[in-house]
């Protein structure tokens, strides 16, 4: 069997070091997930006339594409047209100045808007019709209802299905090494065109990931104790 | 460079890239295929609570579900050899066609998956379906086959056909090996011919048209059994 | 003064409602009966526009708006002067029973958190919840929950308090409470419309008590009209059927 620890320690230390652009490659992307995915499912919810059939219908597509030849795509246009866009904006710029880890960035975002939005959309479902009622019947605006009881009743549901998200964007990230950007895999497999040491360095990586993962799923455990505390019954 | 996207690169793409939707599909077959074995044998080991290896499966499921599928597939792709070669000595390094290791990798991959789908299903029916069966003198097997399996498929059917949307695109990532299917295909291509926006645009759409498919059908499926129950949303 | 004119509600091609008019005057308890698919609950949702209605219009005070042309604004208005209380809670379930009772006047009618506390004490004391303030709905029994929402209901000091079958959802051995609760309401002089199958709550407390059958008012008069004089054969017909069931009830 050939696996050297030495290379695979170097490896887990290179991938360790990138770890911030996959940080920024998650974190950004699921802001935007979050808040733009939030705005979607309650258009969708609450029947918006044309914007929310245009809505799904553009979810449903876009969930079709797979993420690396949508990355693919917006690289190669990126690539070919910033410095046209950056001419016409006159902009100071060219194409190498600026860090493609953008490209990636924006990719992953439009996944994360449509799977979270999916996500929240099933939560907004699963809340009974009673509650928009009985904020009506005490006075409420439908924007009221919507903060104060819609919205915090979703989140427990959401919750998991929303950390299944954050997994799976997590996971995601990772297919950016396939335009160039060094995160985790890419910075862990540095050392190994050096040894030849792959095997090892995509362990290294596939470690660092299941660790981060692991991480999530805990912190998530927490968070549904908090915010579900009203689930609570004392008949469980 | 000319334009950017030109229609007439586009239709001279479809019979270049069509054929090797034939990789995709084969991917994807045997993962499915061989991933449900694996998934059920996974699911027996857990329920049969079998020492050691119960806990062996729990590690290897986690690992396979908290770890991007690009890194398992290069694990895999580099992995096999680096492992085998030595110890057997064979030379899986030279011999294996790189669609190979996109198989292993994708069927390992799929039985990790599956087997959490299949186990939350068993364990959502409710053991008084179980005693149901067994009270009206029905063997063990029988309640297993007739009353616990068929209200098993129903609840795991709808995140199989997710799952199987997310195989369709997963198996994109195999052309980073080396493998030709429709992307690999669509880069050769560009390689060959410098214009890829065109190759690109028709892999997203055969990818679409395949995600609706699958959709629609276990939509439809979905609804053929439903129990007298009534859909919601 | 509420009055409902002339109100119709379709649902597809099933007409729930056929122009139907009923008045209700300040501080009367009406309580309207009638086999299930009748369309009282229909029309008791109307007037709170928890559906909209296909034409009609509605008057409550000094506020008359149309039932299908109401604007948001009416709409609101007329919410903000009437309360609902659900066949099942519809307790806000992410708040505590206190909450619940102080949402609508904090969010709805601006009143003070320090004030509006005080109130939904005061409130939830009345129906005998001094020690559940704290307690989310889920943690709550059925009768517990029902009168958290009648508490709901009241504190906002409406014009007109509607029940939509408070006690059908209800174990049997609460039903009584509950509706000891709904009683002492209507003796606070509130207007009151109630939609019930409880015959016996219909004779003690209903200063008036409407039949409704397919969509329309088939007989509206006293309790003692109604239940020992019914006019039309309808009615007769369905309080027997109720009478036979109801061990409770005797004339």
């Amino acid at each position: 069997m050939n696996f050297n620890l030495d290379h695979f320690k170097e490896s887990l230390i290179y991938g360790l070091i990138y770890l911030p652009n996959t940080l920024r490659l998650v974190f950004i992307p699921l802001v935007i997930g979050l808040s733009l995915g939030t705005l979607i499912a309650l258009v969708r919810v609450y029947k918006v006339p044309v914007i929310g059939s245009l809505l799904a219908l553009f979810v449903t597509v876009y969930q079709g594409v797979p993420i690396v030849v949508a990355l693919m795509i917006y690289n190669l246009i990126f690539m070919l047209k910033f410095n046209d866009l950056a001419a016409f904006l006159h902009l100071k710029s060219e194409v190498s100045d600026v860090n493609n880890i953008w490209v990636g960035i924006f990719a992953l975002s439009l996944t994360s808007v449509c799977s979270i939005s999916e996500a929240i959309r099933g939560a907004l479902l699963s809340i009974d019709k009673g509650q928009n009622e009985a904020g009506d019947s005490v006075g409420l605006t439908k924007v009221q209802t919507i903060v104060r009881i819609i919205i915090p009743q979703m989140i427990p549901v959401a919750i998991p299905m929303l950390i299944n998200n954050v997994v799976g964007l997590i996971k995601a990230s990772s297919v950016v090494m396939a335009i160039g950007i060094v995160e985790i895999v890419a910075g862990a497999t540095i050392p190994s065109s050096r040894t030849y040491a792959f095997f090892e360095g995509y362990a290294a990586a596939a470690m660092i990931y299941w660790a981060f993962t692991a991480v999530v799923e805990g912190l998530a455990q927490k968070l549904k104790k908090y915010t579900g505390k009203f689930r609570r019954n004392l008949y469980d | 460079m000319g334009k950017l996207f030109a229609w007439d690169r586009f239709y001279e793409n479809i019979p270049k890239i069509l054929p090797y939707l034939s990789v995709t599909f084969s991917i994807v077959v045997y993962a499915t295929v061989f991933g449900v074995l694996l998934g059920m044998v996974i699911v027996l080991v857990q329920i049969k609570k079998i020492p050691g290896l119960s806990q062996l499966v729990k590690v290897y499921v986690s690992f396979m579900r908290g770890t991007p599928m690009l890194v398992q597939l290069m694990l895999v792709y580099y992995g096999i050899p680096a492992l085998l070669d030595p110890v057997l000595g064979t030379k899986i390094n030279r011999e294996w066609g790189a669609v190979n290791f996109a198989y292993v990798t994708f069927i390992l991959n799929q039985g990790a998956f599956l087997s959490a789908i299949f186990y939350s299903a068993i364990t959502s029916i409710p053991y008084g379906q179980t005693e149901a069966g067994l009270s009206a003198g029905l063997t063990e097997f029988q309640t297993f086959y007739r009353i616990v399996l068929p209200q098993m498929v129903k609840t795991a059917l709808p995140p199989f056909g997710s799952d199987l949307v997310g195989l369709f695109q997963n198996s994109s990532l195999v052309f980073l090996i080396g493998v030709t299917d429709i992307m690999g295909r669509a880069k050769t291509i560009g390689t060959a011919t410098k214009h890829v926006l065109e190759a690109y645009v028709l892999v997203v759409i055969i990818y679409i048209v395949i995600s609706l498919s699958v959709r629609l059908v276990f939509f439809r499926l979905n609804n053929k059994m439903n129990y007298g129950k009534e859909e919601i949303g | 003064m509420i009055e409902v004119k002339n109100i119709k509600k379709e649902f597809g091609k099933h007409l729930v409602l056929k122009d139907v008019s009923v008045k209700v005057e300040d501080g009367q308890v009406v309580v309207i009966l009638g086999p299930s698919g009748s369309g009282k609950t229909t029309l008791l949702r109307c007037i709170n526009f928890l559906e909209n209605a296909d034409s009609g219009r509605l008057t409550i005070g000094d506020t008359e708006v149309d039932l299908k042309r109401a604007g948001k604004k009416e709409i609101l208005n007329i919410r903000r002067k009437t309360a609902f209380v659900f066949q099942n809670y519809n307790l806000f379930a992410n708040k505590t029973a206190i909450e619940n009772v102080m949402e609508g006047l904090v969010t709805a009618r601006r009143v003070p958190k320090a004030k509006a506390r005080e109130q939904a004490e005061e409130a939830l004391n009345w129906v005998g919840l001094s020690d559940r303030y704290d307690y989310y709905p889920a943690q709550l029994s059925g009768g517990q929950q029902q009168r958290v929402g009648i508490a709901r209901a009241f504190v906002l000091d409406p014009e007109v308090i509607l029940f939509d079958e408070p006690t059908s959802a209800l174990d049997p051995e609460l039903v009584g409470e509950t509706l000891d609760i709904i009683k002492r309401v209507a003796e606070k002089g509130i207007t009151m419309i109630v939609v019930t199958h409880e015959m016996s709550f219909a004779q003690d407390v209903a200063d008036k008590v409407i039949f409704m059958d397919g969509g329309v008012v088939v007989e509206e008069g006293t309790p003692e009209a109604i239940f020992s004089n019914p006019r039309e054969e309808r009615t007769r017909q369905f309080l027997s059927r109720i009478i036979s069931l109801d061990p409770n009830y005797s004339i």
